[in-house]
């Protein structure tokens, strides 16, 4: 089986283009956020701010190109090109026989949007063909296909907050299994207001107080939800083989995948299945050779959600047996969740980018008992990288230094 | 180290023929058609008026929260672990480590355009507490949760949304993981109910027929919708014979390959789709010369039976001239997302009685399209051994799987 290596990361999101911007934001520590325009529909809404991304594409993407496509294809081909620049690599020359996975928790909800008001106000003659096209949730992986003339094997997952690891899972097997030599893993989504809405009202998101500003708090003992993030992420996964024989710099190694399901989790929420969890990872990790004791990093997907942040402490401490966890660092609190930004965080993590503790936390939740590393770390030489989802479904990665 | 061998044990599906995949093989060796005219809502309006539609509907779950896309989902897998010899629930002491892989293309749309249309009515557009949960329970991976929360899946679970070719898909994903001891036990399937979102989009490309749908004939005009659901319990053939499971016949191979070639189009010469199909036989270790009959996307629409023919001709050479070719669509409608799964229960129920199923659709077969299409009735091949199912879907996505009689 081919060893599975990343070579390249392309990253558009809140803190502008290119993964060097999302690397000075994380090492701050403070998220990029704008107030989210309601225009007066799906109001009230106690949270008030999203990480948007506010850059301009056109360097990345010609108008023409882009009055094609739905928000987030958008993204999703200006970050594929990111990534290739990055990676070293041409497009076509260089893809024609590239595999494409991407992983997106909302698919295109402005062009659904959009589209359904056409059906239900106007009638199912006004329905646009264009926006028909770009409705479905492998819209962003087809215009990247395209865009790079990759004819390898292409999937979509879309499996909410997991939906980044399991892609990426799903990349390095066309790899290992030897289905593909490179394949490009793409993390998408963007913000519409009335998702932002939706989840607002249920509860997700982080809200102001008189006492505190509105902010992400992974594992604080204060934390009242996530912050709402777009964007995406794509990574140039290769075979170790492949990126030697090109002479690739190695952002880091794919080590292991494992995936499981809580099916304690309601539909729209997190569960509470955190030892059964942990015995699947554990006994995943086993089978793949990886010993806890490797581990020096936890690059944590705890987001600041009341439920989400206790099941992962509750996996984490299970899979320690209770002992003192390596450190932990919890990247949602600046990057938001959704768009790209955690994988991204994850591979910069390894490639030797600091990740500072996020600017919300401050107070430790003593039930849960974990605190985001604050301070200087050396570069990881083994990191267990976690995505746990409302609804049930839990993936974790374990990356390794190039 | 070889990788095992996997075996289906057990399968269920729901589709415009009923419940049950009895109904299913009933439907399909007679050469019905389940297409008639479309009630989930009122079509009136619509360009096209027929599909093929689930009778009935399973009972709502207590909360209300299970799309109809759930329902057909459970209705499904429940078969199927019964039909394989499985208990109701997979977790408790000895459990097999069970991933769940999915393919699904609108979860559950219908539900939600429900409430859509009361926000788009209501002053101010806020949302009802009530319909919160509703809403926020109904993602595209809504029918796999559903699955996985009711059968106690403890191993992975993963819904792919690649269109047309999501549960195709979705086969490669698990055998894969089942090739690598990754999980003991896969459930393979999908699910989709019919919303209006597809119905006027399609209808918005002119992509579907006014009259039922008529693969490879000469005067096609689109696809028929369908809704329903599938899934196929696969296991490691040494697992399944010790614990007294009959293989019911085994997926030795699957491939996928995009086209780059346009978002809707296929590409004309089937390029796509023939880079599948050669990684699915690759994988299977076997020539294209074994295949005995294909299961075809077929959709009836114009472009995609002519690229599909083009692929076939290209792949079998003279051979295609009597190489049997059918598509369940023209029974079943397309049921989208789930479209790869009932049409891997029909490749191996065709293996397993040694009958390739006639396609209905009226109309004389498209001559140009030079294929051996099976119409009228269905046609005698017992030593049948390898049956090929391909699907191709919006966005150039391909997948193909190969499947092998049990026996």
């Amino acid at each position: 089986m081919s060893e599975v290596v990343v070579t390249g990361l392309g990253v558009v999101g809140p803190f502008g283009l290119g993964r060097e911007a999302l690397a000075q934001g994380l090492a701050i520590g403070e998220p990029r956020t704008v107030e989210v325009e309601h225009g007066g529909r799906n109001r009230p809404v106690a949270a008030l701010l999203a990480a948007r991304l506010t850059a301009n594409l056109t360097a990345l993407l010609p108008p023409g190109a882009a009055r094609r496509m739905s928000p987030p294809a958008r993204f999703a081909v200006a970050a594929t090109r990111l990534a290739l620049a990055d990676a070293g690599l041409a497009s076509g020359s260089d893809t024609a026989e590239c595999g494409i996975v991407t992983g997106t928790a909302w698919g295109p909800p402005w062009v659904t949007e959009q589209l359904l008001s056409q059906i239900l106000l106007k009638g199912p003659d006004a329905a646009s063909p264009a926006l028909f096209t770009e409705s479905v949730a492998n819209a962003s992986a087809a215009q990247m296909a395209l865009a790079i003339q990759a004819r390898g094997p292409t999937q979509t997952i879309t499996q909410r907050e997991s939906s980044d690891l399991i892609a990426l899972a799903e990349g390095a097997r066309l790899i290992r299994n030897g289905r593909c030599e490179r394949v490009l893993v793409g993390v998408v989504d963007e913000i519409v207001p009335i998702l932002h809405s939706l989840l607002d009202r249920l509860r997700a998101l982080a809200r102001p107080h008189a006492d505190r500003p509105e902010r992400a708090r992974p594992f604080d003992a204060r934390r009242d939800g996530f912050l709402l993030a777009e964007g995406a992420s794509v990574l140039v996964l290769e075979s170790l083989r492949a990126a030697r024989a090109r002479g690739a710099t190695v952002l880091c190694r794919v080590h292991a995948a494992v995936a499981a399901f809580d099916p304690s989790a309601p539909a729209h929420d997190w569960g509470s299945g955190g030892i059964a969890l942990a015995t699947t990872l554990r006994h995943g990790l086993e089978s793949r050779e990886v010993a806890t004791s490797e581990i020096d990093r936890i690059i944590s997907g705890a987001s600041g959600s009341r439920r989400g942040d206790r099941l992962e402490a509750a996996v984490l401490s299970a899979l320690w047996n209770g002992r003192e966890l390596p450190p932990v660092v919890a990247p949602k609190g600046t990057s938001g969740e959704y768009g790209g930004g955690f994988l991204a965080a994850a591979i910069l993590a390894l490639a030797g980018s600091p990740i500072a503790a996020p600017a919300g936390f401050e107070k430790i939740d003593p039930e849960l008992g974990v605190r985001p590393h604050a301070g200087p770390l050396p570069r990881p030489k083994r990191a267990l990288v976690s995505a746990l989802s409302a609804g049930g479904t839990a993936a974790w990665a374990v990356l390794g230094e190039p | 180290m070889s990788s095992p061998r996997i075996a289906v044990t057990g399968y269920g599906a729901v589709s415009g023929f009923g419940y049950g995949v009895e109904p299913l093989w009933r439907g399909l060796a007679a050469g019905r058609s389940a297409i008639r005219p479309l009630s989930r809502f009122d079509s009136t309006r619509y360009r096209t008026h027929l599909a093929s539609e689930v009778p009935g509907a399973p009972a709502a779950d207590r909360l209300g929260r299970l799309s109809l896309a759930d329902r057909f989902a459970l209705a499904a897998a429940r078969e199927a672990l019964a039909h394989a010899g499985l208990p109701e629930r997979l977790d408790g002491p000895g459990a097999p480590l069970t991933g769940l892989y999915f393919g699904g293309s609108t979860g559950g749309m219908l539900e939600s355009e429900g409430i859509f249309a009361a926000l788009l009515a209501a002053p101010g557009g806020a949302l009802r507490a009530r319909d919160l949960g509703h809403l926020a329970a109904q993602p595209t991976s809504g029918p796999a949760d559903a699955v996985a929360r009711a059968l106690a899946v403890g191993g992975p679970v993963q819904t792919i949304s690649s269109a047309c070719a999501s549960a195709t898909l979705a086969f490669g994903n698990a055998l894969d993981a089942l090739r690598t001891g990754e999980v003991d036990l896969a459930l393979v399937g999908g699910s989709d109910s019919f919303c209006r979102l597809t119905f006027a989009g399609f209808n918005s490309l002119r992509a579907i027929d006014g009259v039922p749908c008529r693969p490879f004939r000469a005067e096609r005009e689109g696809m028929t919708i369908g809704e329903g659901a599938a899934v196929l319990v696969l296991e490691p053939e040494e697992r399944a014979r010790r614990r007294g499971a009959a293989p019911r016949g085994y997926l030795v191979g699957a491939g996928a390959a995009c086209d780059a070639h346009h978002m809707t189009a296929p590409d004309p010469r089937g390029g796509g789709i023939l880079r599948a199909v050669r990684a699915a036989l690759a994988d299977a270790k076997i020539d294209a010369d074994a295949i005995d009959f294909v299961n075809a996307h077929g959709t009836g629409t114009p472009h995609n039976d002519a690229a599909e023919a083009s692929m076939l001709r290209e792949l079998f050479g003279g051979r295609v001239a009597e190489l049997p070719v059918t598509s369940s669509k023209g029974a079943l409608g397309h049921l989208l997302g789930s479209a790869g799964a009932i049409e891997a229960i029909a490749t191996l129920l065709c293996l397993q009685h040694g009958l390739v199923h006639p396609t209905p659709g009226d109309g004389a077969p498209d001559p140009a399209l030079r294929l051996d299409l099976v119409v009228g009735e269905a046609r005698s091949l017992p030593s049948a051994r390898y049956g090929l199912s391909t699907n191709l879907a919006f966005g150039g996505a391909n997948a193909a799987i190969v499947l092998e009689r049990a026996g």
